[in-house]
């Protein structure tokens, strides 16, 4: 990905290679901003990528190595633990009556 | 859909926590394989997965409204990456990358584009149909795709094809953009 003015062709095959690799992140970060404007305005690239995430699932996610269920059901139980606490101090930090009425109310109107 | 899980959605927004921990434990052991695959879609990459389906899992966890209602696999696939793992999906990587070039829209539509008729197949499904659409195509194209889809890199691809690199590629282009077409057309048809 060393090429620094891609054609449109060209920045979908190092996005496939990139996602056949798993490394989406480094392709992302290789691209300029005239690169992204391309890929913005090309409708054949996102039609492209769209089948290119298709055979990806079949070519490749057969062969992903996954952990064992039971070890991943304590990794989610561990993330609910940790959600439920960080709600918890926050409830507990609001009723202290440390926030101010306009943060109060900005919160309340943030659309989820 | 399985009796039990849909047993296991209903039980999610059951009072009492032990149901909802049963419930909760029997959704992860039917869909985890199916949802791993499904995110390596979008990610290929293990880590990223099971990072974003804990995220699903805790989301479901905390408000599994959403699911009470839903009776059939595609519903079920649908509802689940629309309120629980497209969000995670456009945090993954807007996360570890705070300065790209790429458009916040952008990135969302690379990483978590809108649920299409590819999206909603199973593997499958998908499998079988792109077995199919390969069948349809001329012999350097099926060539270039199958190759591709054995994980050959565009150097190799381009000397089966007897051909530049730059050529290889963009036939590769060409060759998904007709796969595209076929897949739009078979789906009017259907």
């Amino acid at each position: 990905m060393a090429d620094k003015n891609r054609e449109v062709h060209e920045l979908l095959a190092d996005y496939a290679a990139a996602l056949r690799d798993g490394c989406i992140p480094t392709f992302l970060k290789s691209l300029t901003r005239k690169e992204a404007q391309i890929l913005a305005g090309s409708q054949e690239f996102w039609d492209a990528a769209d089948i290119v995430r298709a055979l990806n699932g079949v070519a490749f996610a057969e062969k992903a190595v996954t952990p064992s269920v039971t070890l991943f059901l304590s990794r989610i139980e561990a993330e609910i633990a940790s959600r439920a606490k960080a709600k918890g101090s926050l409830r507990g930090k609001r009723t202290n009556g440390a926030r101010s009425a306009t943060k109060m109310e900005n919160r309340i109107d943030k659309p989820v | 859909m399985d009796k039990g899980l849909r047993r296991a959605l209903r039980d999610l927004t059951a009072q009492d926590a032990e149901s909802r921990r049963k419930a909760m434990d029997r959704l992860a052991r039917d869909t985890f394989e199916v949802f791993i695959r499904y995110l390596y879609r979008y990610l290929g990459n293990e880590a990223d997965c099971e990072d974003v389906l804990e995220d699903v899992y805790a989301g479901i966890w905390e408000n599994p409204d959403h699911l009470r209602n839903v009776t059939n696999w595609r519903q079920f696939l649908r509802t689940v990456y629309l309120y629980y793992m497209r969000g995670p999906l456009r945090e993954i990587y807007r996360r570890r990358n705070r300065y790209l070039t790429l458009s916040e829209e952008d990135l969302n539509r690379l990483v978590a584009p809108e649920l299409g008729v590819l999206g909603l197949m199973s593997q499958n499904e998908l499998r079988e149909q792109i077995q199919r659409m390969l069948k349809k195509l001329t012999v350097p194209e099926r060539k270039c795709v199958q190759l591709w889809m054995k994980g050959a890199s565009y150097r190799a691809i381009a000397n089966e094809l007897k051909t530049t690199v730059g050529a290889a590629k963009m036939r590769q282009f060409r060759t998904l953009l007709k796969l595209k077409a076929m897949f739009d057309d078979s789906y009017r048809q259907d």
